[in-house]
């Protein structure tokens, strides 16, 4: 089956480069046409077209609160754990965020440097900071730069202007903030050895 | 000499390594020299000349300028020699700061610049000596531009106009840029895209392109209005905004209440410290004075109880002796004193009456003294015995009679003791109960005046007092705050209504102005048209025919001949030489007639003038949006402010309004609640007062009950005690009479007898009397007399003793009782009028105390609260952030009563920020998340930090409904609206000035390919014909460019209202916006993808050559790579070069200058053939081109030019050119 068939807008094969690499878009996103990939999803002829073409291919559009992305039609549960293992690192992180001074929330704008700063001049915070694990940069700045990156990567942030190295929360953080917040924390019961986690 | 102007000689005089060289350059002139010797700097020396412009001759950034390179010295002068049909004149340039020029009218001499001593003289010396001979030298020409104006003659200056090289129309530029053209293009191949860089070159100016990177930033800054604009249209962003607005407005009373409380709870602080120990003195001085209140009472109390007493005691006193005088008076009475009082009265005449009887008597009897005597003593006797009898049981009796008396009487002081003891007891008792009754009573009154008291008592009055007044002052503000927003909602709605008419005046009156001016533009584009027809017919026409056969014939037929007629392709003329000075053979004076015909320069002046016109009315229009433009703005500046400022005051006034209907409702709530209290607290204590009372009543009632039962009991027992004293006395008294009866009859019978015996002695004395003679009846009588009056004596002394206790006692009381009554009546009436004053001290000391207790309990209650509030301010406030923020505001208050205490504000305040934080941190996600939506340099300034200041989200915050008051999104799109119009029109006008000359390339082309085909390339048979032709571009960014001015003729200025989805825009405009926003994004796109700086002339089409030299054709080519042998291509190209310079000059020409020559200077013309340069050199020739080649070396073809120069470098490293000696073969 052709792409013609389905009717769909010509930006098809950028949305689908996006979201297929995992990546989210966002409304309030800029770079690389983001917002206008946004729109063109969001109009409700486009979405259907596009949902019948992809889900084709075994993809499923996934609407969120202003962004969108893709699921797969009976994904393997190997690839389910992977996927969680892939929270479980953004635990402390949103951990972290949520524990600054200057709440990190969607559309705040930020630079790497003033989350250290604020890291550095609270104790609590740079605990939290350096507990983070997979990271092996010396200073804080450096984490958090990696920090970002990887969520950059992830596209929950923007980096929306390189020379003064300012990131942009996207829509798609509340994404994350919601799997976070679904998850709940068992206490050790008699009848299991350890704590676990369950993801709702 | 030539019969025709051309550069004749061009003199170096200390230009750059050359000290002096005079070369001459009326032929075809060739210089010689090996590299570096100089030849291309003599022949930019020379393009000079033609170009004057030191930037345009080939000279790399590395090398030295112009200006530095040429002349170095004061005295460094390039003089040109332009030999004309008279007599020469030359040019001296020189650098004076800048390049300059002097004209001198003379031929060229080399004393004017020399001393003898042949140094260069600087150049006022030069114009010195050119005074002194007469000469004349122009005055300094500072620009090239003028130079060269002088020089193509369209100089006005008609001292400077004889100085013209030729005479060119406005099209002159040509001439030096091709000239320049040709200098600078030293390609060997032949490339269609250098030719058309030649001829766009030639045609354009340096500004003449489309600069993409200009575009581009246009279409940037566009774009990015564009999407800002759009993202703040979202629904979303809609959303957001709303919710931001709702947010601030709560999150801004929220700190106003906070703030408020703040104020209140420093004030309250401040109060409490100050007002601390004042209040704790009030207090004490409220207690000193109740215990001096109380101190008063009591002694007052004491005094009117002493008071009491005293005439409780007088009472008793006249009590008692009234009750016993009243109580003597009746026993009296009892007694009968009346009538023994009475009685008594008549004691005094008995006697005297028993005086007189006795002495009667005793007259009488004193014949029978003896006789009398004997039975005298007898009846004396028994008269005695019978006393003595009766005395003894008189005494008898009376010891009877006073036996039961003593009994009678021990019964009764029995009983009284008994009476006494008991009603001792009972006084006791009664006295007890009286008491308890009394202390009942006085409480039960102190409870009724307390009542009393509460009902007058308004309680919480303060309290009330201030909160009604409150609400007085807040709905007297309230009032004023509805009339004020009335009022100022009507001047929204007619400041809107001003507005809005002002808004569709200056749609409409745009409209109709963009209306006016395309028709009129299409009026204008209508006559270009026919002009355009005109001109293009204008070859094949009769005009065409006139002016290449008839001379002058503006003049002639020009004057009579109709317009259209020119014009005519079917008409056929031929030359008639019998009627060629005559109109069908008549003869006409035409000297008068003004001409009519209009020449082809003027058709392309009134076109040009036209398309000024258009270009007029379109930048009038322009500048009519644009004044529009800015009458909106400024009507939304004033307007939007205007109800900016309103609105705010409107927002402001309606919170006010809220704020005060809900202070209202508290405050009513609050007063109700007060006066429910108030009512509450009365009736509670009212209750318990009640309650209190209802309890004394039944006491006192009880009390009443067990003093009545007492009574009752002991008056029980009192009668019981009576009657049995007086069972017990009625025995006695029976007992006695028996006694005494018995006693009686006793003594009457013994009386009996001695009454018989003296009966019987009396008759026996009567005997005896009768018998000694005696008038015994008439001493009978007076016996009997005697004996009435001493038993009437008798009786009344009996009374006597009474009568005189009597008397006595009356003396002593009876006669005093109204007395005693007034004084008791006196001391009854001191009593009550006591009690009433000791009521009244009661009740007045009740209320008193009643007040100062209330008074000093609000003041102990206060400083409680005032201590608790301190210390739970101390404890669980100072410390917390919240106090740090409001810490200003809390020290900074002024110290003032409020009404509420300390530790609600707290509370309050604490409770508040936690819901405030809650409100903010919302908030600010809304600010954060709309201002997110935007780019990071939006241009609605739509931007907060992440550590951004409370201050600055909510400065943000009041921006964004500045915003919206002003309507400055309205503003934005108007502008963005113009913006796409101007981008459009900016685009539109430059693609049509560049395609405007697309028609010159045309026309250009066709001549040069006539001009190709005019070429005598037959006679050597090297090359059989070049042709030339035009293509359409295929270059992307140009054919958008070309879309977009097409949409802009199509759709005239676009003036988008549609560009938004807005109440403007209109299903039409939208569609016509969508599609140039869509073709300016496509053109952003072509230009970032295809990385083009600028749109030339030259991409506006494709040129195609097909050269055919022998037998070898290159087909239609762009690039003509080799068409033979290397001197082959050269003479191609320098054959095209000098057609193209051909055509240039006679397109950039006057027609009427003919009579001049030009310098076609190609360097490195040393591979060419000696045959194929003399073809060349014929070809210039028969074109008025001079040539002007550089040679490495001799090799024989220097023959063929008219000069030769050689190069030399000297041991000084000097330049030395002198003419070679050469014969010319062929000029």
């Amino acid at each position: 089956m052709l792409a013609e068939d389905f009717n769909l807008p010509k930006q098809t094969h950028d949305i689908f480069a996006v979201m297929a690499r995992g990546n989210f878009i966002s409304s309030n996103g800029s770079k690389d046409g983001m917002n206008r990939l946004y729109d063109i999803i969001n109009n409700p002829e486009n979405f259907e077209r596009l949902q019948a073409y992809f889900n084709v291919i075994r993809y499923n559009i996934e609407r969120g609160n202003n962004y969108f992305y893709f699921s797969k039609l009976h994904e393997p549960n190997s690839e389910l754990e992977k996927k969680l293992e892939r929270f479980e690192r953004y635990i402390d992180i949103i951990d972290l965020f949520a524990s600054m001074d200057n709440k990190i929330t969607i559309g705040s704008r930020f630079r790497p440097s003033e989350i250290a700063e604020e890291c550095n001049a609270n104790v609590r915070l740079k605990q939290k900071l350096q507990k983070i694990p997979l990271y092996r940069s010396e200073t804080l700045h450096n984490k958090v730069r990696e920090i970002c990156d990887l969520m950059s990567r992830d596209s929950y942030l923007e980096l929306e202007d390189e020379k003064t190295e300012s990131y942009k929360v996207l829509d798609a953080y509340t994404y994350l903030l919601d799997v976070i917040n679904s998850i709940a924390i068992y206490e050790e019961s008699d009848n299991s050895d350890a704590n676990t986690i369950n993801y709702n | 000499m030539e019969n025709c102007r051309i550069l004749n000689r061009i003199v170096q005089i200390n230009i750059a390594n050359v000290k002096y060289t005079d070369i001459e350059l009326s032929g075809n002139t060739c210089f010689v020299g090996t590299n570096n010797f100089g030849k291309t700097s003599l022949q930019r020396a020379i393009l000079f000349f033609y170009s004057a412009n030191s930037r345009g001759l080939g000279i790399s950034a590395s090398q030295k300028p112009f200006e530095e390179h040429y002349f170095r010295y004061e005295n460094s002068y390039l003089i040109y020699e332009i030999d004309t049909e008279d007599r020469p004149f030359f040019v001296i340039v020189y650098r004076h700061n800048k390049l300059v020029f002097r004209f001198v009218d003379a031929a060229y001499d080399p004393d004017f610049f020399f001393t003898s001593n042949n140094d260069a003289v600087k150049i006022k010396e030069v114009i010195s000596n050119l005074e002194k001979r007469g000469i004349f030298i122009s005055n300094q020409i500072d620009t090239f531009e003028r130079y060269r104006n002088i020089i193509y003659g369209t100089e006005t200056d008609k001292v400077l106009s004889k100085f013209h090289l030729l005479k060119g129309n406005e099209k002159y530029q040509n001439i030096p840029k091709s000239i320049t053209n040709v200098f600078l293009s030293s390609k060997s191949s032949i490339d269609s895209r250098f030719i058309k860089d030649f001829i766009a070159n030639s045609l354009t100016t340096e500004n003449s392109s489309i600069k993409l990177e200009q575009v581009e930033r246009q279409l940037r800054q566009f774009n990015e209005k564009y999407t800002d604009i759009e993202t703040f249209l979202k629904k979303d962003s809609t959303q957001l905004i709303e919710m931001i607005d709702k947010k601030y407005d709560q999150v801004h009373m929220l700190k106003g209440q906070q703030m408020e409380m703040a104020d209140k709870l420093g004030s309250s602080l401040r109060f409490a410290e100050t007002q601390n120990e004042a209040i704790r003195e009030s207090s004490k001085k409220k207690e000193e004075e109740l215990e001096k209140l109380t101190e008063e009472h009591d002694a007052f109390l004491e005094h009117i109880e002493n008071k009491q007493n005293e005439a409780h005691e007088e009472i008793g006193y006249y009590d008692r002796t009234i009750r016993d005088a009243n109580k003597k008076l009746k026993a009296y009475k009892d007694q009968n004193i009346d009538a023994a009082l009475e009685k008594n009265t008549e004691r005094e005449s008995l006697m005297v009456e028993l005086n007189i009887a006795r002495r009667e008597y005793e007259s009488l009897t004193s014949n029978v003294a003896n006789i009398e005597l004997k039975y005298s003593s007898l009846i004396e006797q028994l008269r005695n015995d019978k006393t003595a009898y009766i005395n003894r049981t008189n005494s008898k009796t009376n010891e009877v009679f006073n036996h039961f008396n003593e009994l009678q009487l021990m019964q009764k002081n029995e009983y009284s003791k008994r009476e006494a003891e008991l009603k001792h007891k009972r006084d006791e008792s009664i006295q007890d109960v009286n008491a308890e009754i009394t202390a009942k009573q006085i409480e039960f009154n102190e409870l009724k005046s307390e009542e009393k008291v509460i009902k007058s008592t308004r309680y919480f009055d303060n309290e009330i007092r201030d909160l009604e007044n409150e609400l007085a002052e807040l709905r007297a503000v309230s009032y004023k705050n509805k009339s004020e927003r009335a009022i100022k909602q009507n001047m929204v709605q007619s400041i809107q209504r001003e507005w809005e008419n002002l808004e569709t005046k200056l749609k409409t009156s745009l409209g109709n102005r963009v209306n006016q001016i395309n028709n009129e533009i299409q009026k204008i584009k209508d006559d270009i048209k026919e002009i355009e027809s005109k001109l293009n017919v204008q070859h094949d026409a009769f005009y065409g025919f006139l002016e290449k056969n008839v001379k002058n014939w503006h003049n002639t037929i020009g004057k009579v001949v109709n317009e259209s007629l020119l014009f005519r392709t079917d008409i056929n003329p031929e030359l008639s030489e019998s009627t060629a000075n005559s109109l069908y053979g008549i003869s006409l004076n035409l000297e008068p007639v003004e001409v009519v015909s209009k020449s082809i320069e003027e058709y392309q002046f009134e076109k040009n003038t036209r398309l000024a016109q258009i270009r007029d009315l379109e930048e009038s229009l322009n500048q009519f949006q644009a004044a529009n433009n800015e009458e909106k703005m400024l009507a939304a500046d004033k307007y939007g402010k205007q109800l900016g400022e309103l609105k705010e005051d409107l927002k402001v006034l309606s919170y006010s309004l809220d704020l005060a209907d809900k202070r209202e409702k508290k405050l009513s709530d609050e007063l109700e609640d007060w006066k429910n209290r108030a009512g509450k607290e009365v009736e509670e204590t009212l209750t318990s007062n009640r309650q209190r009372l209802n309890i004394i009543e039944e006491e006192l009632s009880i009390l009443n009950k067990k003093k009545n039962i007492l009574l009752n009991d002991f008056n029980a027992q009192l009668d019981k005690l009576k009657a049995y004293n007086d069972e017990r006395l009625a025995e006695l008294k029976e007992r006695q009479e028996s006694d005494i009866a018995e006693l009686e009859v006793e003594k009457k019978n013994s009386v009996k007898e001695f009454e018989n015996k003296e009966d019987e002695l009396i008759k026996e004395k009567d005997k005896n009397f009768k018998s000694k003679g005696v008038d015994s009846k008439q001493l009978k009588v007076v016996e009997n007399r005697l004996k009435e009056l001493q038993d009437a004596l008798k009786e009344i002394e009996q009374y006597a003793q009474i009568v005189s206790d009597y008397l006595k006692d009356k003396r002593e009381s009876f006669d005093k009782l109204p007395d005693l009554m007034q004084k008791k009546e006196e001391f009854v009436k001191n009593k009550n009028e006591y009690a009433a004053q000791l009521d009244e001290a009661n009740r007045k000391f009740n209320l008193k105390r009643l007040e100062l207790n209330s008074q000093k309990r609000a003041f102990d209650e206060e400083l409680i609260e005032f201590n608790n509030g301190i210390n739970f301010f101390s404890n669980n406030f100072r410390d917390t952030p919240l106090y740090t923020k409001y810490a200003d505001i809390i020290e900074r208050a002024e110290p003032r009563r409020t009404q509420h205490n300390i530790m609600d504000l707290c509370t309050q305040l604490l409770k508040n920020d936690s819901h405030f934080n809650e409100e903010y941190g919302a908030f600010q996600r809304f600010v954060n998340e709309f201002a997110g939506k935007f780019r990071i340099d939006n241009h609605f300034n739509f931007i907060i930090r992440n550590d951004a200041s409370q201050g600055e989200y909510e400065r943000f915050a009041q921006n964004l409904r500045s915003f919206l008051n002003e309507n400055k999104i309205e503003l934005s799109i108007a502008e963005t609206a113009t913006q796409i119009g101007l981008v459009t029109d900016s685009i539109a006008t430059k693609v049509k000035e560049l395609s405007g000359q697309k028609e010159k390339i045309e026309h250009i082309i066709a001549l040069i390919a006539e001009d190709f085909k005019k070429a005598e390339f037959e006679e050597s048979k090297l090359i059989e014909f070049i042709k030339i032709r035009l293509e359409e571009s295929d270059n992307k960014v140009y054919k958008l460019l070309k879309r977009i001015q097409e949409f802009r003729e199509e759709n005239g200025l676009v003036y988008n209202e549609g560009l938004f989805n807005t109440d403007f825009a209109t299903g039409q405009k939208r569609e016509i916006s969508g599609r140039a926003v869509k073709l300016l994004e496509q053109l952003r796109s072509a230009i970032k993808e295809q990385e083009q700086e600028e749109i030339r002339l030259q991409d506006l089409f494709e040129l195609k050559f097909n050269i055919k030299e022998g037998m070898n054709e290159t087909g239609w080519t762009h690039k003509i790579d080799s068409i033979g042998s290397t001197g082959t291509d050269i003479l191609v190209k320098a054959i095209i070069y000098i057609t193209l310079l051909h055509v240039f000059i006679k397109e950039s020409s006057h027609r009427s200058s003919k009579d001049f020559k030009v310098h076609c200077i190609i360097d490195e013309v040393g591979q060419i053939s000696a045959h194929y340069l003399r073809e060349l050199l014929r070809f210039a020739k028969n074109r008025n081109i001079m040539m002007i080649n550089g040679l490495p070396n001799k090799s024989g073809l220097e023959s063929h030019y008219k000069y030769t120069y050689q190069f030399r470098r000297e041991e000084n490293n000097n330049v030395r050119i002198f003419p070679s000696i050469v014969t010319e073969v062929e000029a």
